[in-house]
């Protein structure tokens, strides 16, 4: 316990985690300010104004609809019917996933439950950043500095030692993400309801937005440990960002191009970047124009799908397959 | 007296890349008694801190065996760690903490009461810059800081790895001051140091390491004698006669501008007598001694040149040696040397 609380307080003493919170802030700070001074409170008009243009484009989809079921029925005159397809599902405002609403036509108004799916993964993309960084140099100055010889010198249980290093680590993320997502979820609430709109927050908006920032909290923790690990294994901070470097370069990019040139099918299903849009969005939709080939008859997209289960399960064997390796390494390393 | 470490045939290769290797240390020994202060002596790259550091399990060795008080280590290391203090090398620290939250930190994570932290630094000469940032400090303070992390415990056993780096004079006077309060208080003290002369001055016995093997071991003035050259400075007014006089005695003999140094003196008295029998009144007679520094270079081969050698008066008791054969008779005076 003696040894968390040191950790904690090394943690939390480093000026390096300081000025990364700091910038956290004011990434935060500078989203929020931008969001409030672009928005406003609607008045009766521009919400009625608003509304009625919303009745309106539904009515448009309606008779664009109607228009192509009449084309396809040929009561249509020829001239008219070239422009509309064949196949009037795509036409169908009723299969839509969200049909045209009132605020949609309303400018300069922030809208609370229509913004909060990009803020959110905002939120979580400067939360994993800030865990990655924060994770790998807090052992990577550690190695390079000496601290660790220092500790296990008082403590000669390296895994011990490791062990508490990680689990301060991972607790100390998870209290951070859980207070900047509490102020940064606070803070849009609250300019939803009184500088704009707090938009339709019903149904499953909210146990959307709670399983999603939990998926987001625990990606945070995969990285944290991930970016632990990586500087484990590469004796300094610079290891993990270089590593992280490499890999983005060469393989979610030019893995990539060369999938798509050469025409490999299910080639996304190579690449890391999947898994983690898979395990936060709850599913990875992806294009593989293969799988339409063998279907004879019915409706096929071209797409696949990838559930989070199975990216949680291979950013679960990634992460802990580079941590047992780090504590494997670390336990047997001469350290010199 | 029990030993507090022991280490027998200790062996170290580390693997480079390209299936290179270094011996670092090999089939060494090392034995510290309780309350000495053990001077750890050996030329850079000799494996003194890879030993100091496979003691401590931060290197694993190859084969050998190591045991602190008792304990074997590194498997029993935690059950030892906490009488043990030790400082390898240079260590570095956060330069932002202020010394006493580095040494908070440590006393923390050690189960060590946080009051010790005050204490220590008075006890290292830091009391007054604890609360200054670490970057502020010269290489002399880190090194007391690294010291005081050392002592935060109170250990019975203190492993030092060059603590006299960036002491001033000032400094390495209080550090040796420190070294024998805490032998006194009962503390056991094993010092690796280049500087030889504080080696000579703090400590009670001495090991030296050469190429990873222990070439000396003992006593300090134990080594010495061992390596005493029974030499003495002779001054005298025919220098080149004399000297051919004491070679035909058998006496190895070098010239220099201003006196002779004869080797293998048993008998000093016997060496006056016979320079005096041949009209070679001796206005000077000095014995040298080795000191450790010479017997360093010589174990660790280290010197290309003829070892120093200090001056000390001459004691009443010359000491073992080779009796000088005086069945000689003097011839011309050699040609002088300088």
């Amino acid at each position: 316990m003696n040894l968390v609380r040191a950790e904690l307080e090394r943690l939390a003493a480093r000026r390096f985690v300081q000025l990364m919170l700091a910038l956290l802030v004011a990434a935060f700070a500078v989203t929020a300010m931008t969001t409030l001074v672009g928005s406003h409170r609607p008045s009766s008009t521009e919400v009625a104004d608003a509304q009625r243009a919303a009745a309106e484009e539904r009515q448009s989809l309606e008779a664009a609809y109607q228009q192509c079921l009449a084309a396809a029925r040929g009561t249509l005159p020829p001239e008219e019917a070239d422009d509309f397809p064949d196949d009037c599902s795509a036409l169908d405002w009723a299969q839509r996933d969200r049909l045209p609403v009132a605020t949609d036509h309303l400018q300069g108004v922030f809208n609370f439950a229509a913004q909060a799916r990009p803020l959110l993964y905002l939120l979580i993309l400067f939360l994993v950043l800030f865990g990655f960084l924060v994770g790998a140099s807090y052992i990577g100055a550690d190695l390079s500095t000496g601290g660790v010889v220092n500790l296990l010198i008082w403590r000669p249980r390296r895994l011990a030692v490791l062990g508490a290093k990680l689990g301060t680590l991972l607790g100390a993320l998870t209290v951070v993400s859980v207070l900047a997502s509490t102020a940064y979820g606070g803070t849009f609430w609250l300019i939803g309801q009184t500088a704009g709109m707090p938009g339709a927050t019903g149904g499953d908006f909210w146990p959307w937005l709670w399983l999603t920032w939990a998926r987001g909290v625990a990606l945070v923790l995969f990285a944290a440990t991930a970016g632990f690990a990586i500087a484990i294994l590469g004796r300094r901070t610079a290891a993990a960002l270089g590593a992280v470097m490499a890999y983005t370069v060469v393989w979610e990019l030019g893995l990539r191009v060369v999938v798509e040139v050469v025409g490999i099918p299910r080639g996304e299903d190579w690449m890391l970047s999947t898994y983690l849009d898979a395990w936060l969005t709850g599913e990875a939709r992806l294009a593989d124009a293969t799988v339409c080939q063998d279907l004879s008859s019915g409706y096929c997209d071209g797409t696949y799908q990838l559930g989070w289960g199975l990216g949680l399960a291979v950013l679960l064997a990634l992460v802990g397959g580079l941590t047992v390796a780090a504590f494997a390494v670390f336990r047997r390393r001469d350290l010199i | 007296m029990s030993a507090v470490i022991e280490i027998e045939g200790l062996r170290k290769t580390f693997h480079g890349p390209y299936r290179s290797r270094q011996v670092a240390v090999d089939g060494f020994d090392l034995l510290v008694g309780r309350g000495e202060i053990h001077g750890f002596l050996g030329p850079n790259g000799s494996g003194k801190t890879t030993t100091l550091r496979a003691l401590l399990g931060l290197v694993r060795a190859d084969a050998g065996r190591m045991r602190l008080f008792g304990e074997d280590v590194p498997h029993r290391s935690a059950a030892v760690a906490g009488r043990v203090g030790a400082i390898v090398e240079t260590p570095q620290f956060f330069g932002n903490f202020t010394g006493h939250r580095t040494l908070r930190l440590l006393a923390l994570a050690g189960g060590v009461p946080t009051r010790r932290v005050d204490e220590v630094l008075d006890q290292v000469g830091l009391r007054g810059r604890g609360d200054d940032e670490v970057k502020g400090y010269s290489l002399g303070m880190r090194q007391r800081l690294a010291v005081a992390s050392a002592l935060l415990k109170e250990p019975e056993l203190l492993i030092l790895d060059e603590p006299a780096n960036g002491l001033d004079p000032a400094g390495i006077r209080e550090m040796r001051d420190l070294m024998r309060d805490l032998a006194a208080a009962g503390a056991t003290v094993l010092l690796s140091s280049h500087i030889l002369g504080e080696i000579q001055l703090i400590c009670d016995h001495v090991t030296i390491i050469s190429r990873g093997r222990r070439v000396a071991a003992g006593p300090v003035e134990g080594v010495l004698a061992g390596h005493d050259q029974h030499e003495w400075r002779v001054g005298v007014p025919e220098q080149g006669r004399a000297a051919e006089l004491l070679r035909r005695a058998g006496l190895p003999v070098d010239e220099y501008a201003e006196h002779l140094v004869v080797g293998g003196v048993s008998d000093v008295g016997e060496l006056s007598r016979l320079l005096g029998e041949q009209g070679l009144w001796v206005r000077e007679l000095v014995p040298l001694r080795p000191d450790l520094e010479s017997v360093f270079l010589e174990l660790t081969d280290d010197g290309a040149e003829r070892p120093e050698l200090v001056d000390e008066p001459a004691p009443a008791d010359a000491g073992e040696g080779r009796l000088i054969d005086l069945d000689v008779t003097v011839g011309d005076d050699p040609e002088a040397r300088a």
